[in-house]
């Protein structure tokens, strides 16, 4: 498939397995939810004494049934590098499956600790590929050593490092800490939340009823609304406690995790879409987030316990200064944006006053957002395929917006209610820029030296 | 900075807005409006393989229709079912046959334009060196016509190119002839 890439270059690995508790870690991954099960249905009320004991043997039963079949699929999963330097992977119990996973087409490597791995030492390693895997790949449990040397690797093969003789490990990349945000900011920002917000209210009311109804009892029915809430406060905590951002020659490391810890890692160009937002209750703190497109599987980018974050919540000048890092050049501060037309008030009343666009040499930014100011920006060269839509109500008022389609992910960016004829201009212009930045499109193993010109054939 | 409706700098010369081969609106039939574009209009059979569809839908509910209702009401509901159902396939086929002359595409040197959609229009490009696959499907009905459809995939999934009713060998050769200008002009992500 690579052009630049002649068969049989690298000495192929032997195969590898992943750590033998393995099947332990994952099978007591379901007693949890087995607990859940069981006493949120009234399963243990239900019962008898003399069938507890019971119910306790089919509860052992499941965890033994679910363990045996982790074990078996663990001694099914093998994986190992091939000739050509690519990660093929074995898995499978009654179908058995083979992937091949193209490494100049890496676009991050994650290694994660979910609680319970995390208490054993164990980690699990997740390669994103652009293209068509439709599922996340994930190789786990490794011990965090293990997960560390993989996801090291990974990114040498990726970045074209020849590691030499076979077995030789792939050094770490060095790393140097641009920013860590501190857990008074962490704490704060996650507080000053809608979730939070709606949190506060359920609880003042829950006071309030039973204060005046002076029975506490009362509160009950309430306090299943607070659940939710207090929850969706409480989440950006635990995931972003501790965030620090450092960058090496890999690219731009990200940790953080209060109960599961991640470590993800994006190679230099692989981002595809930025996104600052500036909610309206971290004004007065000055707070923003970023948040980015990296190509991969559809599944990791919907995930919640995957987030791409870039900066859970900081200072605009930090949140410039990591847009520089992962995409150098777009500069979205300083991108003069031209306001949709007035008349674009009746079809988005909210925020037609901050809806513009710009463009320069290098990317296209748009902003939009009504209680959460947003500024999206996209590289011309990134840009997959450029759309123009017009709804009924726009054709009424000459509007259209034009979509700059980007890989799957939190930023859709697009320029909303333009006028028709500005529209039809403007992705004209978008696409000429497109074809112009593709020509030239750096290389896609970034360590390597750019092939010699030959042909223009360079996937 | 290339006149209005520029955003920014402008990247080069771009054809002058409303020139051919650019559509002179989104979605405002480009082809009636200017029949000289080199636009590809989408086979008729199209409309009729859709026809077919709706009518099948047609008969189904109508059946179910009037047969409950007569049960219910006697056979002069059953008749009044039968004549808005009649009403709707009408509409429905109307409807098909607008949607269908909407469509279009057009092959440029470096990039794919579909336009589609009435009371939604839009208008797609898509260049060469985003495709990643292209897909030719046909089902039943459709190879019945002898149609099939030409969708582009781009590595974002909201791309979203399909161009449908194209006579099967004229789709193959789409295909083919697509899949030669992506692989030239391939470029990474």
């Amino acid at each position: 498939m690579t052009a630049d890439q002649p068969a049989g270059e690298f000495v192929p690995t032997p195969a590898r397995r992943t750590n033998p508790i393995t099947a332990f870690v994952k099978a007591g991954q379901v007693v949890p939810v087995l607990l859940f099960f069981v006493f949120t249905n009234g399963i243990v009320n239900a019962t008898s004494g003399a069938q507890r004991p019971l119910l306790g043997a089919g509860g052992v039963a499941v965890v033994v049934v679910f363990m045996a079949v982790q074990y078996v699929s663990w001694t099914r999963f093998t994986f190992w590098f091939d000739a050509d330097g690519d990660l093929r992977l074995t898995s499978g119990i009654l179908q058995v499956s083979q992937r091949r996973v193209q490494l100049s087409r890496l676009q991050s490597v994650d290694v994660t600790q979910p609680l319970l791995a995390r208490i054993f030492g164990l980690a699990e390693v997740r390669p994103e590929v652009a293209g068509a895997e439709r599922r996340s790949l994930v190789i786990g449990y490794l011990t965090l050593d293990d997960a560390h040397a993989l996801r090291a690797e990974l990114l040498a093969r990726a970045a074209g490092v020849r590691t030499g003789e076979p077995g030789a490990a792939a050094p770490i990349a060095p790393e140097n800490v641009l920013l860590s945000v501190p857990t008074a900011v962490v704490l704060e920002s996650s507080l000053l939340s809608p979730a939070a917000l709606v949190a506060f209210v359920v609880i003042v009311v829950m006071v309030v009823v039973a204060v005046v109804s002076g029975n506490p009892l009362a509160t009950v029915p309430i306090f299943v609304a607070v659940v939710a809430p207090l929850a969706g406060a409480v989440a950006p905590f635990l995931t972003f406690f501790g965030f620090t951002v450092a960058d090496s020659p890999d690219g731009l490391r990200l940790r953080f995790g209060l109960t599961s810890h991640q470590l993800q890692t994006v190679p230099p160009g692989r981002v595809q879409a930025v996104r600052i937002e500036a909610p309206v209750l971290w004004r007065h703190r000055g707070w923003v987030r970023v948040v980015v497109n990296v190509a991969g599987s559809p599944d990791a980018n919907e995930a919640k316990d995957h987030p791409r974050v870039l900066l859970p919540a900081g200072p605009i000048d930090v949140a410039h200064m990591l847009v520089q890092r992962v995409l150098p050049g777009v500069v979205i501060e300083s991108m003069p944006l031209i306001p949709a037309p007035r008349r674009a008030r009746w079809r988005a009343p909210l925020q037609w006053r901050r809806l513009a666009t710009g463009s320069d040499a290098r990317a296209f930014v748009t902003r939009h957002g009504w209680l959460v100011p947003t500024w999206d920006a996209v590289p011309h060269a990134r840009v997959q395929s450029v759309r123009v839509s017009q709804g009924p109500w726009q054709r009424r008022l000459g509007l259209s917006t034009v979509h700059l389609d980007s890989t799957p992910g939190p930023i859709k960016p697009m320029a909303a209610q333009r006028s028709a004829d500005e529209a039809r201009v403007m992705a004209q212009e978008q696409v000429e820029w497109g074809r112009r930045a593709r020509l030239a499109a750096p290389p896609q193993r970034w360590m390597r030296p750019p092939p010699p010109a030959v042909g223009g054939d360079a996937s | 900075m290339s006149g209005a409706g520029s955003i920014g700098p402008s990247p080069g010369p771009v054809p002058a807005p409303g020139a051919a081969p650019w559509p002179t609106s989104i979605g405002r039939d480009p082809f009636a409006a200017d029949p000289g574009t080199p636009w590809v209009r989408i086979s008729p059979r199209l409309a009729t393989a859709r026809r077919m569809g709706a009518v099948a839908t047609a008969v189904l509910v109508a059946a179910v229709g009037i047969g409950v209702t007569t049960a219910a009401g006697g056979p002069e509901w059953g008749f009044v079912v039968l004549l808005v159902v009649l009403a709707g396939l009408g509409w429905v086929s109307w409807v098909i046959g607008r949607q269908v002359r909407a469509m279009g595409f057009l092959e440029r040197d470096d990039d794919l334009l579909v336009v589609s959609g009435i009371m939604f229009r839009k208008l797609v490009i898509v260049p060469y060196g985003r495709m990643q696959l292209v897909d030719v499907t046909a089902g039943p009905l459709d190879r019945r016509f002898g149609i099939a459809k030409v969708q582009l995939h781009t590595a974002a999934a909201t791309s979203d190119a399909v161009i449908a009713g194209l006579p099967a060998e004229q789709a193959a050769r789409l295909r083919d002839h697509l899949a030669a200008l992506g692989e030239q002009r391939s470029a990474g992500l």
